[in-house]
């Protein structure tokens, strides 16, 4: 069976650095996996590579069957991977509904000309198709209520679930989430544990990058561990959590 | 009652803030999203003008078909000029470089280079001196309302900077590529993991903006009558002074300070030499630049 994103071999060297060395992984259609790793690990480097935004220096990374490396950014997302930022990446002098409309603009097909004037707001399938898929995105983070707000004027919290709103309306095959506890208290963790198991419910397969183990090891269905570049233990939370390699690298040698 | 001398200087400085705010619409667009000076925008404006006299000058043609050859050698001029000026220096595309001085001020010459060489070789093809252009073509039928005197031209110039006001708006609210021009006008990087093509995004603002620039360009030469390659010179700088004015990303800042310009410009005629009254348009940079470094229009305000 072909995974749905193929991870083979993977490196990239920054000058003298290998920040992500010789890694080899696969994520299957329905599947939520978590990513975790010390500082420093390559995390955020194999998102990049994965994303398209930094070349590989060797090995192939595949999505459905179809190799991706090589493409650009905006063609990777436009195959159907998603992400969100850690740091956020909303638009900020934009209103709510304008920002889940680019991740819906964003993944319809650009062809010609006629496409990149066609009105928004006007008649037509693809304006319609826009706005239904700006709803629903909106609805299922549940910010329909402040659609016209600026967003610059949310509250970090929800401008989280914003960016997730934006990714959702791509309707992506799979959505990475960049450390998207980051910030939040005890009670928005929980809130946004639920919400993801809510949607890897839909069917969506989901990657989960975090420091907030707890989140990880209740939520996830299986966990690569990066360390210094490489992947040092692959699977279930249980396993994880017993792994020596893991051990020592959040702990220190000695532990 | 106002006296009538009053009241012609401010429609004459009317005219001349409307001509100044066509070219600051263009200009003010390209900087929102890319947030980088484009000093050859004086020049599309001049290729605008020289667009249309060559075509006027080899057939006798109606005066649209002077306004499309203008605006099509705009989009041709703003493509170019992105490739040649913008592209090579944003090799690379990490957040870190996109916003770098080195990346602002590498555009800033390589468009100021690209702004001598136009201006140059249209020197060599045309001459320095001002051409004038065809009696039929002026747009300064005088019109009077009142006691002021008014011409065609300034009906027209009004009119053109309003529908281009309106419609930019209509494209930047209400369709795909103006949805895109603003996601990355407010963050690239964002824009390309939802799957914007940013290189087609810039290009595109760079088409629509210097179509902008070259139809002021086209409408300013009927106006005045005078097309010469260093004509996009002066506009260029009060362009440039209203954005700064406007707030540098607002658009109707930006056409606002212009028409505060033109006003206060031939208003000081009034009082000093014809030859002093660029010093109006630097004296309010100074000034805003002192009490508002945002800009009139700066705080708070949707870029672009």
């Amino acid at each position: 069976m072909t995974h749905l994103l193929d991870i083979r071999n993977v490196s990239r060297r920054f000058g003298g650095v290998l920040a992500v060395n010789d890694v080899t992984g696969h994520v299957d259609e329905g599947e939520l996996v978590g990513l975790i790793g010390p500082n420093g690990a390559g995390k955020t480097t194999l998102f990049n590579l994965i994303s398209g935004f930094t070349p590989l220096s060797s090995g192939s990374v595949s999505f459905d069957g179809r190799t991706i490396s090589g493409l650009k950014t905006n063609q990777v997302a436009r195959l159907g991977i998603s992400r969100t930022f850690q740091n956020l990446r909303v638009f900020p002098n934009m209103s709510v509904f304008d920002n889940v409309s680019v991740g819906a603009v964003g993944a319809l097909p650009q062809g010609a000309l006629g496409a990149l004037f066609g009105s928004l707001a006007g008649g037509g399938a693809r304006s319609a198709e826009i706005s239904r898929r700006t709803w629903e995105a909106l609805e299922a983070v549940g910010l329909t209520h402040v659609a016209g707000e600026l967003a610059a004027n949310l509250p970090y919290g929800q401008r989280k679930y914003l960016e997730i709103a934006r990714a959702l309306a791509m309707q992506p095959r799979f959505l990475i989430l960049d450390e998207p506890a980051a910030g939040l208290n005890d009670t928005e963790t929980r809130a946004l544990a639920d919400f993801i198991k809510r949607l890897h419910g839909t069917g969506l397969t989901i990657m989960l990058v975090e420091h907030d183990m707890t989140l990880v090891m209740s939520i996830c269905q299986r966990i690569l561990v990066l360390a210094s570049g490489r992947k040092i233990a692959d699977g279930p939370p249980d396993a994880i959590r017993r792994d020596q390699a893991v051990l020592e690298a959040y702990l220190g040698v000695d532990a | 009652m106002i006296d009538p001398y009053y009241l012609q200087q401010l429609a004459i400085g009317l005219s001349l803030g409307m001509t100044y705010a066509l070219m600051a619409i263009g200009f003010t667009l390209i900087f929102g999203v890319l947030n980088v000076v484009n000093f050859a925008h004086g020049e599309v404006y001049t290729l605008g003008a020289f667009a249309g006299l060559v075509l006027i000058s080899a057939t006798a043609p109606p005066i649209f078909a002077v306004i499309f050859i203008a605006l099509a050698i705009g989009a041709m001029a703003g493509f170019s000029l992105e490739r040649i000026a913008f592209k090579p220096f944003r090799r690379f595309t990490d957040e870190a470089s996109l916003k770098s001085r080195a990346m602002r001020e590498s555009t800033l010459l390589s468009s100021l280079a690209v702004s001598i060489v136009v201006r140059e070789a249209l020197e060599i093809v045309f001459g320095s001196q001002m051409r004038s252009v065809p009696f039929e073509y002026l747009i300064n039928t005088p019109v009077r309302i009142g006691p002021v005197i008014l011409v065609t031209g300034d009906f027209i110039i009004f009119g053109v900077a309003a529908a281009m006001l309106i419609g930019l708006q209509y494209l930047l609210t209400r369709t795909r590529i103006g949805l895109s021009i603003r996601a990355v006008s407010n963050n690239p990087l964002g824009a390309k993991y939802v799957g914007i093509d940013t290189d087609r995004t810039i290009i595109m603002t760079f088409v629509v903006g210097s179509m902008m620039g070259a139809a002021a360009g086209i409408l300013t030469g009927l106006y005045y009558g005078a097309i010469f390659p260093a004509m996009g010179f002066v506009p260029g700088i009060k362009a440039f002074v209203a954005m700064v004015m406007g707030g540098l990303s607002s658009i109707p800042g930006a056409v606002i300070c212009a028409l505060i310009l033109g006003i206060s410009e031939s208003m000081a005629t009034t009082f000093v030499s014809s030859g002093w009254s660029d010093m109006v348009a630097y004296g309010f940079l100074i000034l805003t630049l002192i009490f508002f470094p945002n800009g009139l229009f700066g705080a708070r305000r949707e870029r672009v």
